[in-house]
């Protein structure tokens, strides 16, 4: 039963940028990743004692971080400049870094519309269009988007985040078509409710009913949905490309 | 923008070069690529593979090419109703191409010539030409800078 051909997949020895890493899924998704054997770079906005967290934790040095604002499109070219300075490659972009700002439509100010637009969608654009030109010309590379069940099934409250998650669906599925003829894949998991301090309040607002609404009876955790970053990051779903990924235990919406 | 003199010898200095990274980004031969050859009709590029080779170009000359500028640069001083109408190359338009476009050989330019065909003329010549402007406008800028 010990065959390798089962047991690699294929990430050690590359290297991974992941937007929004000090924290709930961005955080599982860099410590798999570097479990994996990847360099982890990861980006965070402002809580620096959560991201010192993270790095202190991988006793290897494979996860560094840095403070981007991802709103920032110089900000970000500047980044990946200074990552392929030093490493001279990027192997995979995870588009993690998001907010949420839950209000119903009339009630919601101008400023949770855009806050959420533009971290959420224009930040996706900002480091995704920093990475692609270093992907394109050495023919790989791999883009993994963070999108939510939200995105597709939208709900109560939401409709800045829903917007913004249904952009990143339609986003993922457009750059899977431009990349493809440079063998580039590009494909988003879709988290359902998850136990991070981002999902708190929506999930003290729902209460313990949102338990009987989820198949499997349990909020999801961070690590579920990294489990299929990591996947699809792999050489495992090397013939995947455009999909979006439900990881919400038959979250039914209503 | 004024027209800028481009001359045979500067142009000839970065061909090499210039063709190296066609090669490089389009995956052929260096033999194939020639001075005159459509990028698109005899070497086969894609749109995804302008990108690569105005990004492997910036990199290995250490100048800026504005992102989907050519065209507008091609233009001139001609307004946009003036150089094209419905996606169709004006007169007044093509023979502002082949000027700026002058290492096109001119049975190329055929009318009516849609807007989007018009990266079809683009041959490797003018991607040196690209090169060296962009490379003036940095002497420039550099220039203006304080020392």
């Amino acid at each position: 039963m010990n065959n390798p051909t089962l047991t690699d997949s294929g990430l050690a020895g590359g290297v991974a940028i992941v937007t929004g890493g000090s924290r709930g899924i961005g955080r599982a998704v860099v410590q798999i990743l570097a479990a994996a054997g990847m360099e982890v770079i990861f980006t965070y906005r402002e809580n620096s004692e959560a991201a010192s967290e993270v790095v202190a934790a991988a006793k290897d040095g494979k996860i560094t971080s840095e403070v981007v604002d991802v709103r920032d499109a110089a900000a970000c070219d500047a980044f990946v400049e200074k990552v392929i300075e030093k490493r001279e490659r990027i192997d995979l972009l995870v588009n993690n870094a998001g907010v949420i700002r839950d209000n119903l439509l009339a009630m919601m100010p101008e400023e949770d519309v855009r806050t959420v637009l533009e971290t959420n969608v224009i930040g996706t654009f900002n480091m995704t269009r920093a990475v692609v030109p270093h992907m394109i010309s050495k023919r790989r590379g791999n883009i993994v988007n963070i999108s939510s069940v939200s995105g597709e099934k939208g709900g109560r409250g939401q409709t800045n985040y829903a917007a913004s998650k249904g952009a990143i669906n339609a986003f993922t599925k457009s750059l899977a078509a431009e990349l493809a003829p440079r063998g580039i894949r590009v494909n988003a998991v879709a988290p359902g409710v998850i136990e991070t301090e981002m999902s708190r309040p929506v999930r003290e607002l729902a209460g313990d009913q949102i338990q009987s609404r989820i198949l499997l009876r349990r909020i999801g955790q961070p690590v579920d949905v990294a489990h299929a970053v990591w996947f699809l990051s792999s050489r495992f779903a090397d013939y995947i490309t455009g999909e979006i990924l439900h990881v919400d235990g038959g979250f039914k919406m209503e | 923008m004024a027209d800028v003199i481009i001359t045979k010898e500067e142009i000839a200095a970065i061909y090499p070069k210039v063709a190296e990274t066609m090669a490089d980004a389009l995956g052929c031969d260096l033999e194939e690529v020639k001075p005159d050859a459509s990028l698109i009709d005899e070497l086969g590029a894609e749109s995804i593979d302008f990108l690569d080779i105005v990004f492997r170009l910036e990199r290995g000359f250490k100048v800026k090419i504005p992102r989907g500028k050519i065209v507008e640069e091609a233009r001139g001083d001609l307004s946009e109703s003036e150089f094209e109408k419905g996606g169709i190359v004006s007169e007044a338009g093509v023979a502002r191409l082949k000027t700026f476009l002058s290492e096109v050989p001119a049975e190329r330019f055929k009318t009516p010539m849609k807007v989007a065909d018009i990266p079809r003329l683009f041959t490797t010549e003018t991607f040196c030409k690209m090169v060296i402007r962009q490379q003036r406008v940095a002497e420039a800028s550099g220039s203006a800078q304080p020392a």
